[in-house]
């Protein structure tokens, strides 16, 4: 069996955001960057898998992205996975998720794949349509949001978690995509051996060129901070008055009062 | 008439040989037994404790005869030293009669034991073993009838003991024997050397000569087989422990305090990491366990025990010994639980009070080790979390890594970044450039600097986590990364001292990162200002208030930093009240060994206990030194209802509020 | 400008959130139509097309299915925009209509600028204003970012019917875990801090937290004290959670319970003390009685 699991490189949600100079994307400096938590349990799901069908089984991992994401790739090879593609783009930033599905489809065109594993989203751009987008290039069977996941001689039994905690139960066959949502499994540690191992694991380095012939859908006409919810407003006197501003501003500024 | 003895009174000079033939026999069993006992030691790894070896000598003599160790725990202690002390020299009396016997009178012909000398002698000796029986019985109290809390009796007890006393009493007997048919009618002048011998010799007094002299040498053969039988029962019982912890005293570690191995990233042929089972351990880690006395005074000053965790340091120890000795294959982890071994707080309470010498701590850091290392396990998510933020962000509570420097912004204070010709660098170390009450502590520091014409660098957010408390978890690998990426960074700016306000940075940069190649002058802030002080670079103005002083772990313990904070204090116009526990002697505040980032779920609070120690002095204020503590601390008082009758505050908030302008 | 509305429909019933994709199509003031797969039982209160295919033939998860009848009423209508609501269905579905018009996709708008569309990134942290190259495009609302608008009427049903070849089968629902509290997940948190006093006011904290429909959370002491259960603590020996509406009544916000909380995306803090840290992350600090205030907010919100 040959699983493909795709990861992201994403800033770490704490960092500061500013523009970057084209003011469409956020300026690297000062930020730390870690593997998109989302794509922690899609490796997870597929490590477990690889480790369950033992050797003959071959667990691919790909990133696009800039050199920095070979650290994240790392990371996967040291919780499991036996080799990996890196789809160098210095400008992946740029790209819209039509043409990242694109380059991964294009990646996994003629290889076989039968499980491909995703996250739901990327925890920066947060758009959830990679993953969706690459089975139906690819002609896939899919399903997103996944908290449950097990496959029985090319089936797959998924738990899709939907609204209000609910579980939706569902069976694919192989060739599928999966993308993996939070409380699928918790993500192990990599133990040191495996960390050593991985150093000695092969990183296909692919140019995004050879894979990407499609032009962006979607552009990105500004990236910004938020108009200011209300910034850190001071509610003073009597308890009347300020219960009444705080409807107002529970209306206005979040979505939980209509 | 002079005084001497005849040797072999009414023993004959023919017992000579039987007796050497019996005793190389004994000695013979003593040395099978512990022959016995080195395949056990020797499933253990390779170590070198044979370095150093005029100085481990030297040790072993002066903590051996001068039970130093032994003696600054004054219950049980006091009986044992000088039960200890009086024994030799009954053993030494033994063997200098044996000499004379032997060797001086057949070979030199001369008498040694004659004369004033002799008198001395008698009179040494016959004290030594009332002494010794005194001793025994005050141990012998203290074991079966006041019991203090943790002491436990097992078989070995009442062997040791009764052998002990029937060994002691037969001594008298035949003194006495030998006396009654002897001293007490020929030298009744002498016999008052003797008082020993002289009471028992009452016993004898109305026996017949002939019966008299049966007796004594029933007698004699009784001691001689009991002596015998002592040195039989060495490595069988509780007694190896007089050649094992000496040993100890000679095989203890060299390095300096709190030194743990430093793994060899780079070696990709290893593949095992910490210790899993026996065969990973040391032959010293598993020889500990023969050395251990059971004197529980670990046990009772570990924070973890005493706040009812399933952690017990002297437990432990004797269950490596038990798995090398029953199951050398099975897990330690398993024998002694993961909860024990995440439960230290690495506060090295047990290994500085252990009369034993025995390691402690690095026995649960390997087992750490082998937990996180290679089973990628945590003692919880909480702490799963903290170390992937120290990963990506450089600080455990994941906070973003540019704002590190923030807290400095408006200070007078360069980062190092921009200027580093600095006097210091000062090391923030994540809770003071995180954590708001530990910031005023960093703002304080700068103040004092300031004052004093220091010019201070930061690193601002190049700055990282110092790995400590990942390292303690067993994270060596983390560790070394944010270690590696520090000292690098470092070696780029030419400094001159570095200087931190937190024991914990100041122990891994001072020592751990040696190993990784940094070799500049660190200092804990609390010396540095006394320095400062003493050179009359800094000037307090004293106010007078009343404290007690918490002894960080870090500090006290392993740096030995113990008077100067206290007299930085007292020039700042403090009086000290002590808490029951302090200096070399301190009870943990619960965050150390990495505990800081683990959320405490077994027992109670070690941090409320602490407080209770504080409160109790009747001080109004607690000074700390230390980041952790101090969190610790904050959050004992709130927890354990003590916010109105005291308060924490750091030492440099003291010192920088009575500066001199 | 015209849009197909995507509704939805969940074990047999049409989801409200179906009326917040008409208030999107107002703002936008584009002409609707709109596709259900539901019944004719239960039909939206909106006086428009409503293409109409079988729930009980066509399923209420089918993808495949669903994409082909989509793609056929995009046919007949030829619609701008095809509008879905950011949710499990509508994540799902979205792409795969997109790829198949090879149309671009704006995912969670939360706003329509004139520039294009906001969405937000980093986790609320930061926005985009995103536009589309293509002559069509299709769009997820964010769930709650537009409000429920019923216009009222009955719609003009047009029926659809199509075959799946779909490679995926719905086998049915697991109802919810009864979990006694999943903070992680909760979009409205109000947390319990020392400052409220004793345990038996843990109830009045409570209240809001369900009159808001959200989750009750509590400070360490709160829980140490044994107030409140150890599900729900927050901080770093806690859960890190990052609701959208996050209120903290008497915390201090030490930095262990920051470290947990800070995500949020709205934080209101109630504290007697102006200065206390908590006000330092908080969008809103109201200076109060926690005891006073809340009961007088919940009796408001609950109106
Ligand atoms: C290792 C470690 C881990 C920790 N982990 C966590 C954790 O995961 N989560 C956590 O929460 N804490 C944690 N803590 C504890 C943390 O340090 C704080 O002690 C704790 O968060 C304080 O809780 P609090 O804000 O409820 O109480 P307090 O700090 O006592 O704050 C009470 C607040 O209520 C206000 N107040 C009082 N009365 C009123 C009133 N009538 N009306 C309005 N306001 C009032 C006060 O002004 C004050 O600001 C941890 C501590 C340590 C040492
Ligand atoms: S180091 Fe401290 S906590 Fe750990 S076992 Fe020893 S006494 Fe107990
Ligand atoms: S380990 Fe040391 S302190 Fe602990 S019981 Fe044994 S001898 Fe005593």
């Amino acid at each position: 069996m040959k699983l493909l699991v795709c990861i992201k490189q994403v800033p770490d949600l704490e960092s500061r955001f500013k523009p970057d100079a084209t003011g469409t994307w956020f300026s690297e400096t000062d930020l730390a960057f870690r593997m998109n938590e989302y794509d922690e349990y899609a490796v997870e799901q597929a490590v477990r898998l690889r480790e369950q069908l033992g050797d003959s089984c071959e667990l691919t991992v790909l990133s696009i992205g800039p050199d920095r994401v070979v650290e994240a790739i790392k990371k996967a090879l040291a919780m499991g996975c036996d080799n990996a593609a890196h789809i160098q783009d210095n400008a992946a930033s740029s790209k819209d998720p039509w043409q990242i599905a694109a380059t991964i489809a294009a990646y996994a065109k003629d290889k076989g794949f039968d499980i491909i594993f995703t996250g739901m989203q990327s925890q920066d751009r947060g758009s959830a349509q990679v993953g969706v987008t690459v089975a139906e290039l690819l002609g896939i069977a899919c399903t997103t949001t996944i908290v449950g996941f097990a496959c029985d001689s090319g089936t797959i039994t998924a738990k899709r978690e939907l609204e209000g905690g609910i579980k939706g139960v569902v069976k694919l066959k192989t060739p599928a995509l999966v993308t993996c949502q939070l409380g699928l499994n918790v993500p192990r540690y990599p133990t040191l051996p495996n960390i050593m191992k991985a150093k000695k694991k092969e990183i296909i380095a692919i140019p995004v060129g050879d894979l990407l012939k499609e032009e962006a859908l979607a552009i990105t006409a500004s990236f910004h901070p938020p108009a200011k919810k209300g910034g850190g407003i001071v509610l003073e006197g009597d308890v009347a008055d300020l219960v009444e501003k705080v409807i107002a501003i529970l209306k206005d500024k979040t979505a939980v009062l209509r | 008439m002079e005084a001497t003895r005849q040797i072999y009174w009414n023993m004959g000079h023919g017992v000579v040989i039987p007796m050497y033939i019996l005793a190389f026999a004994a000695f013979g069993v003593l040395a099978w037994g512990f022959w016995q006992r080195l395949p056990i030691w020797r499933q253990g790894k390779a170590l070198d404790r044979f370095d150093h070896y005029d100085e481990r000598v030297k040790r072993m003599i002066s903590e051996v005869f001068g039970q130093a160790k032994v003696f600054r725990v004054t219950e049980g202690g006091v009986f044992h030293s000088i039960f200890f002390w009086s024994f030799l020299i009954l053993f030494a009396g033994t063997m200098l009669v044996m000499f004379q016997a032997d060797f001086f009178t057949p070979v030199l012909k001369v008498n040694l034991l004659s004369g004033e000398f002799y008198k001395a002698f008698s009179l040494v000796l016959d004290i030594a073993g009332i002494l010794a029986i005194v001793m025994l019985a005050g141990l012998f109290i203290r074991r079966f009838v006041t019991r203090p809390d943790g002491l436990e009796i097992v078989r070995d007890d009442y062997i040791v003991l009764q052998l002990l006393f029937a060994i002691l009493i037969t001594g008298f007997l035949i003194e006495g024997a030998r006396m009654a048919a002897t001293e007490l009618q020929q030298n009744p002048a002498l016999a008052r050397f003797s008082p020993g011998g002289l009471l028992a010799g009452q016993l004898f007094t109305t026996l017949t000569p002939g019966t008299l002299l049966v007796t004594h040498k029933i007698l004699w053969w009784l001691h001689f087989v009991l002596v015998l039988g002592f040195f039989c029962a060495v490595p069988y019982t509780k007694l190896r422990h007089i050649l094992t912890t000496s040993a100890n005293a000679f095989l203890a570690p060299f390095e300096a305090k709190g030194s743990i191995a430093t793994i060899n990233m780079e070696d990709d042929t290893v593949e095992q990491f910490g210790t899993a089972t026996i065969s990973d351990l040391s032959w010293k880690d598993i020889f500990d366990a023969d050395a251990c006395t059971s004197c529980k005074r670990c046990q009772e000053r570990c924070p973890a025990y005493t706040t009812d965790k399933p952690l017990s340091p002297m437990k432990l120890i004797k269950q490596i010994g038990e798995l090398a000795e029953g199951n050398p294959t099975g897990s330690l982890s398993e024998t002694i639980s993961q909860d024990a071994i995440w439960a230290c707080t690495t506060c090295r309470a047990c290994q500085d009070i252990c009369p034993a010498n025995i390691e402690h701590v690095n026995k649960i850091l390997e087992m750490r080790r082998n937990l996180t290392l290679m089973e990628g396990a945590f003692p919880g998510d909480e702490v799963k979390t903290a170390v992937n933020n120290i990963e990506v962000n450089g600080n455990p509570f994941g906070l973003a890594f540019a704002a590190r420097g923030d807290w400095a912004e408006g200070l007078q204070i360069s980062v190092m970044e921009q200027d580093s010709d600095v006097d210091i660098l000062y090391f923030v170390g994540c809770y003071a450039s995180f954590d708001k009450r530990n910031q005023a502590i960093a703002r304080n520091f700068i103040t004092i600097c300031n004052a004093a014409g220091v010019k201070v660098g930061i690193l601002g957010k190049e700055e990282k986590c110092c790995g400590e408390p990942v390292r303690k978890l067993g994270n060596e690998y983390l560790y070394q990364m944010t270690a590696a990426e520090n000292i690098e960074l470092i070696k780029t700016y030419n400094v001159r001292k570095i200087v931190t306000t937190c024991p914990h940075c100041f122990n891994t940069l001072a020592r751990d990162y040696k190993d990784l190649g940094l070799d500049i002058p660190v200092e804990h802030y609390t010396t540095y200002i006394n320095t400062l002080l003493e050179n009359n670079k800094l000037n307090l103005t004293p106010e007078t208030f009343r404290y007690t002083y918490h002894d960080s772990c870090y500090l006290g313990r392993y740096m030995d930093i113990i008077e100067q904070p206290r007299s930085i204090l007292t020039r700042a116009g403090g009086s000290i009240t002590e808490m029951d526990k302090s200096g070399y002697d301190s009870f943990c505040c619960s965050a150390g060994g990495g505990r800081i980032i683990a959320e405490e779920k077994l027992g109670s609070k070690i941090s409320e206990a602490r407080i209770k120690m504080a409160t109790d002095t009747g001080a109004p204020l607690l000074v700390s030194n230390c980041p952790f503590c101090m969190t610790m601390f904050e959050d004992g008082i709130k927890t354990g209802g003590a916010e109105d009758v005291l308060r924490v505050r750091d030492l440099a908030e003291i010192v920088a509020e009575r500066i001199v302008a | 400008m015209k849009t197909l509305l995507i509704g939805e429909y969940r074990e047999g019933k049409l989801l409200e959130s179906t009326y917040e994709l008409l208030s999107f199509a107002a703002q936008l003031n584009a002409d609707t139509a709109m596709l259900l797969v539901g019944s004719e039982s239960q039909l939206p209160a909106y006086a428009g097309t409503l293409y109409l295919a079988d729930i009980a033939t066509c399923g209420e998860y089918n993808p495949d299915l669903h994409k082909k009848l989509i793609l056929d009423a995009v046919q007949k209508e030829n619609p701008d925009c095809i509008v879905f609501l950011h949710s499990s269905y509508g994540w799902d579905l979205a792409p795969r209509v997109a790829a198949a018009l090879k149309a671009a996709q704006i995912s969670e708008v939360i706003a329509n600028l004139d520039g294009g569309f906001e969405v937000g990134c980093c986790n609320a942290k930061m926005r985009r204003t995103v536009k589309s190259t293509t002559a069509r495009t299709v769009i997820t609302i964010q769930a709650g970012a537009f409000p429920v608008l019923q216009p009222g009427g009955s719609p003009a049903v047009q029926k659809l019917t199509a075959d799946s070849s779909g490679n995926l089968e719905f086998i049915g629902y697991e109802p919810a875990e009864k979990k006694d509290v999943d903070l992680a997940k909760a979009e409205v948190i109000v947390t319990a801090g020392r400052g409220i006093g004793k345990k038996d006011n843990v109830p009045v904290i409570q209240a809001l937290a369900r009159a808001l429909g959200g989750e009750l959370g509590a400070s360490r002491p709160v829980v140490d004290a044994g107030w409140v259960e150890h599900s729900h603590q927050v901080g770093t020996t806690g859960q890190t959670v990052s609701p959208k509406l996050y209120i903290a009544c008497g915390v201090s916000g030490a930095i262990q319970h920051l470290a947990g909380m800070k995500k949020s995306d709205f934080i209101i803090a109630i504290n007697k003390d102006k200065d206390a840290p908590i006000g330092e992350v908080a969008d809103v600090l109201v200076v109060a009685d926690v005891m006073q205030f809340v009961p007088a907010l919940t009796a408001k919100v609950a109106k």
